[in-house]
């Protein structure tokens, strides 16, 4: 940010009514001068350049077009306060699920606060059947995830750290060339951006992102603990078949992931499909020999198929790992020995 | 007194909590849940303990916050135990993404300038240089 863009007569370069603010802006100036010297003096030095946009647009990356518009992104108008719902609204419209933003509204929206925190905003979207996952904080994996046909919520800062104004909206595309990004915002359905202005505003966001995928897709920009996280807490939303469609995708791309592993068992468990159970459990207990959860639930699964002399072997392993699951397996044996005993008495 | 009191249940609570390893809603579970799978390590033991502590109240916050009480039990229901903690405690500094509407003299010119100079966004009729 060089001075000679301070320096520089403002209201020539203002838009339509740039006049009239031209007005305002000289009566006020003689006034307010050394508040005027203090807020450039400010401006000054906390106008530092935007490095990601800066690097981004310098070195053009190869791994995604120069040019990328996700038009099919509907556009919802925000009410008033209601940027919250109206960006969720759209990102989950992306994701195939139509939903009005009114109907989001009771799930995100505090009333005393006129705004919507970013956790609800996760905790709705997994409401709506879609996967809330976080990006990382780089202008990088964001414009790759928009390329990969993901748009993305973003949280901005659009005034200044002692004056914000948080605004969410959704990431639909951006130009390299042109060093522009293009937003879904307020009332705009097109709102292109200076790359650069953008990164200000994201950035007193605290870089803060997210993304409503339907089940079963993967993040481009993926990370794998963060991914088996956000499936955990997809699951404890209760639609298991949505779970088991995230955890299928998480356990294509890391067999060995012992959370994705188990997430796969214990959701076809709870859709009644003990075969698949079983499978996941087995597997679980073969690439993780130590823990005690897998052999306990693999189990209890061949307890409830009938299988008792199986079901005993996994519970004793689980029981001689010891940890904290010892009680959960020492309760499994007890009920798998019982149903034995009850078996020979028959 | 009362706050000593309630202090004092909750610090025996979480030191029963971490020294009789993890059990708490899972006590008895004859199928150990993915969410206690996904959390076998210091920190997210600490959200979990944090988290049972602090739903209650984030509860009431929202509440106060306009919420009705049935909607902020299913909206704090809907948050895992790693989002609980990160909001337990701060919910007043916590960004609320809305707009705010009007914005007096000085900030107003100050914004008018950072937005010509594409620090900002904030009015709908600047354009930002370069």
């Amino acid at each position: 940010m060089s001075g000679k863009s301070i320096a520089g007569p403002p209201q020539n370069r203002l838009g339509p009514g740039g006049g009239r603010l031209g007005f305002i802006f000289r009566s006020r100036v003689n006034r307010l001068r050394p508040a005027f010297a203090g807020a450039a003096l400010a401006v000054l030095l906390t106008a530092c350049a935007a490095p990601q946009s800066r690097n981004l647009l310098r070195e053009q990356p190869a791994h995604i077009p120069t040019r990328v518009e996700l038009t099919r992104t509907p556009f919802y108008p925000q009410e008033q306060y209601q940027c919250g719902p109206a960006a969720l609204a759209m990102a989950l419209g992306a994701a195939g699920v139509d939903i009005e933003p009114e109907r989001i509204v009771p799930q995100v929206y505090l009333p005393e606060r006129q705004g919507s925190l970013q956790m609800e905003l996760l905790a709705s979207a997994r409401r709506n059947q879609t996967l809330a996952y976080e990006l990382s904080p780089l202008l990088d994996d964001l414009l790759a995830e928009v390329a990969a046909g993901n748009p993305a919520i973003v949280l901005q800062n659009l005034g200044l750290s002692w004056a914000p104004r948080w605004h969410y909206a959704v990431v639909v595309g951006y130009d390299l060339t042109a060093g522009e990004i293009l937003l879904r915002s307020g009332r705009e359905q097109r709102q292109i951006m200076r790359m650069h202005t953008f990164e200000h505003t994201w950035a007193r966001g605290g870089h803060w992102a997210m993304l409503t995928l339907p089940p079963g897709r993967l993040p481009a920009t993926v990370k794998e603990a963060r991914y088996a996280q956000a499936a955990v807490a997809f699951e404890a939303n209760g639609d298991s078949e949505a779970a088991h469609a995230a955890y299928a995708a998480a356990v294509a791309r890391w067999p060995n992931n012992f959370t994705a592993r188990m997430g796969l068992g214990n959701t076809a468990y709870a859709l009644n499909d003990l075969d698949a159970a079983a499978d996941a459990f087995r597997q679980a207990a073969v690439d993780h020999p130590d823990a005690a959860a897998a052999h306990n639930n693999l189990a209890h699964v061949l307890h409830q198929q009938g299988h008792f002399a199986a079901a005993l072997i996994s519970a004793r392993q689980a029981v001689a790992l010891e940890g904290p699951l010892a009680d959960a397996a020492r309760g499994t044996l007890a009920e798998i020995e019982a149903s034995i005993a009850a078996n020979r008495a028959d | 007194m009362k706050i000593a009191l309630k202090r004092m249940t909750s610090q025996a609570l979480i030191i029963s909590i971490l020294t009789l390893g993890s059990p708490l809603p899972y006590a008895n579970a004859a199928m150990i849940g993915t969410a206690q799978v996904a959390t076998e390590n210091a920190q997210a033991d600490r959200e979990r303990v944090l988290a049972f502590f602090a739903r209650e109240e984030l509860q009431q916050q929202f509440h106060a916050l306009g919420v009705d009480a049935q909607a902020a039990t299913e909206r704090v229901a809907a948050m895992s135990d790693a989002e609980i903690a990160r909001l337990a405690g701060k919910l007043d500094q916590a960004p609320a993404g809305g707009d705010i509407v009007g914005a007096f003299v000085t900030v107003f010119i100050v914004l008018l300038i950072t937005d010509i100079i594409g620090l900002t966004k904030i009015f709908p009729f600047t354009r930002s240089l370069r």
